[in-house]
């Protein structure tokens, strides 16, 4: 069972790494094959079903941001976003910022009953699409999104155990109850169009 | 004087936090705003800048280690700065800063010493205003546990706080709420036997089926044509190719003749296999013909796309419609399965139906109904005769599509399913 953690080199950090930040700026991409993404402190062993990801050979990358273990494949897409910042201010006021764009752009796309949950979930119903976590310094928020467009549960399953902490809402759920994508709540959106429509 | 400074609650409401680095050592000179510590919290890593210019006296915790909010960080040593002035300085940052949204925040955790507490809610100082005339005490508590206490419908001022100064804490809530909570959750749901209607939430399926509908009569007027054809020959042809088929292990129904005669149709009839993109005032053509195949589940409708479905052979048709049909009532179907489709064939027939006005998949610009094959008597070469009819219906968007349009198609249509070698000679 070897399984090693990279530094976090995936394409959305590139917004981070450019430290003459604008005020404001966007990324999306989807992944190209499945990566996990452990939270800034998550441990291997508590987070993921480590003989399944050694078997596999699924690459494992740690995160700036903070929050739980997720997956990444070419049915997701990462949102990511920096906004710079004079000083520091409570972190629901960016999640609510970065998920408003998105719940917008969905919302144009025709998908209804979208909420934000938890602190930075944002759900359809109950039914968690997109988990996010913030990384900040002093001048910048760097704030990260998965969109669960098309992926079934399954993968979690397979590769994440029961998160160590969870939102009020899931209640004990495990992933494939508590869990759900665009596809799966009914909307047969393609990815590029929604990536399209976030920009 | 020494200044202590604790770890504040950073906006998410959460009550603790685990060290994930020390920017600073013990007797580093820190300016204020320099950055102390990196933070974790369940969704947030956050650098927790200094407070004060000065000299770090101590340092609380390690790596890995959990603070609650309010227990102390660092002590920094300011300098210039003696005794009592010192705190008053302290107590003044404390009340200094607005809170936004009832809750601490970075830019306002310049809390020190004994008053490393959240500011408490206003409530608490109403409270001895009217306390006379109150029966019940009035809890302090945090913003956050006074939102998850109403969320859970949680009466706050009963339940006891574990926090500095006897606050209620989240933590406080959960406990009470599962103790008690719960308790009269289940007393209270008792479904009532005697109902004369019932009640089911609709499923996701359903929902996106309503959705569509709705959508595609809204959106698009529809115009449907019927028509009948006689099909003997295809009956021939498939009744004799059913069995080779099955040596493969293919089923051969008359849906994959329909689909190549409607994609072949199609390709002379461009209109068809279009859509109107109002918002760019323009017609949109698709130069590919992706089949959609309306399939009827237990959950409800479903409409996996053959791709390229003119390219394809009868018997790669035969597959494919085989594997869709096998994936929707296995609930295997994945997005891909179901997205560009670009014109739609609904199969009642299968089922029974003979004739409809199929509802178009918006936004294609049509939809072919396939009702039911039956013998009936025709007249051929002016004789009548028992024929085998394939009832047709035609359903269009009639913004883009007129009615002359329909007929030349559904002609087209009709030629190639009465004779179905020229499918295979187009």
């Amino acid at each position: 069972m070897d399984v090693k953690v990279k530094p976090y080199k995936l394409p959305d950090i590139d917004i981070l790494k450019d430290k003459n930040w604008p005020d404001y700026q966007f990324k999306t991409w989807i992944p190209d094959e499945i990566y996990i993404v452990l939270g800034q402190s998550n441990k291997m062993d508590k987070s993921l079903n480590l003989d399944q990801v050694a078997k596999d050979n699924v690459c494992v990358y740690r995160r700036p941001s903070g929050g739980e273990s997720v997956i990444l494949t070419p049915n997701t897409l990462v949102i990511a976003t920096t906004i710079r910042v004079q000083k520091l201010e409570n972190p629901r006021k960016y999640f609510k910022m970065a998920n408003a764009k998105i719940i917008t752009a969905l919302s144009y796309l025709g998908i209804n009953n979208l909420n934000q949950k938890g602190i930075s979930d944002i759900a359809i119903g109950d039914k968690k699409i997109l988990g996010s976590s913030v990384y900040r310094t002093s001048q910048v928020v760097f704030y990260q999104a998965i969109l669960n467009v098309s992926e079934s549960t399954d993968l979690m399953e397979k590769y994440l155990r029961h998160p160590l902490k969870e939102p009020d809402y899931r209640r004990g759920r495990k992933h494939s109850d508590f869990v759900s994508s665009i596809f799966k709540e009914g909307y047969m959106i393609s990815i590029q169009k929604i990536k399209e429509k976030i920009h | 004087m020494r200044y202590i400074f604790n770890f504040p609650d950073i906006g998410e409401g959460l009550d603790e936090g685990t060290i994930a680095e020390w920017y600073v050592e013990k007797g580093q000179q820190v300016s204020s705003g320099d950055a102390l510590v990196k933070m974790e919290t369940d969704k947030v890593v956050t650098d927790i800048p200094s407070p004060k210019t000065g000299t770090i006296v101590a340092i609380y915790g390690k790596v890995g280690e959990t603070i609650h909010v309010g227990n102390p960080l660092v002590e920094i040593e300011i300098e210039g700065v003696e005794g009592e002035a010192a705190q008053e300085e302290a107590k003044t940052d404390f009340t200094t800063e607005p809170i936004e949204e009832g809750a601490g925040v970075v830019g306002t955790m310049e809390v020190a010493g004994n008053a490393a507490f959240l500011p408490s809610s206003t409530e608490g100082a109403a409270q001895s205003k009217d306390e006379e005339n109150k029966p019940a005490r009035k809890s302090l508590a945090t913003p956050v546990a006074r939102a998850m206490a109403k969320d859970l419908g949680v009466d706050i001022n009963q339940v006891t706080g574990s926090g500095p100064a006897g606050r209620v804490i989240i933590s406080d809530i959960k406990k009470f709420h599962s103790s008690f909570g719960q308790a009269s959750m289940e007393k209270t749901i008792i479904p009532d036997q005697t109902e004369l209607v019932s009640y089911e939430p609709l499923s996701q399926i359903r929902k996106a089926i309503a959705r569509n509908m709705l959508e595609s009569k809204q959106q698009a007027p529809h115009m449907t044509v019927h028509e009948e054809v006689e099909v003997s020959e295809l009956v021939s042809v498939r009744s004799k190719y059913k069995a080779i088929y099955e040596e493969k292990e293919v089923k051969l129904s008359y849906l994959p003749f329909v689909v190549k005669a409607t994609a072949l149709a199609l390709k002379k009839f461009r209109t068809l296999n279009s859509q109107l993109d109002m918002e760019n005032e323009r017609m949109i053509f698709k130069n590919y013909v992706n089949m959609g195949i309306a399939v009827d589940t237990v959950d409800g409708l479903v409409v996996p796309v053959i791709k390229d479905a003119d390219k394809k052979s009868i018997f790669e048709l035969a597959q494919e419609i085989n594997e869709i049909s096998n994936k929707a009532q296995k609930r295997t179907l994945k997005l891909e399965d179901m997205q560009d489709g670009t014109f739609t064939i609904t199969n009642y027939g299968s089922i029974g139906g003979l004739h409809a006005n199929p509802v178009i998949n918006y936004p294609q610009a049509g939809i072919l109904g396939v009702g039911r094959l039956v013998k009936k008597p025709v007249i051929k070469n002016d004789n009548i005769i028992i024929g085998t009819v394939q009832p047709l219906s035609l359903a269009v968007d009639h913004r883009i599509i007129d009615g002359g349009d329909v007929t030349r198609f559904l002609n087209q249509l009709m030629e190639y399913l009465a004779d179905p070698i020229s499918i295979l000679m187009d």
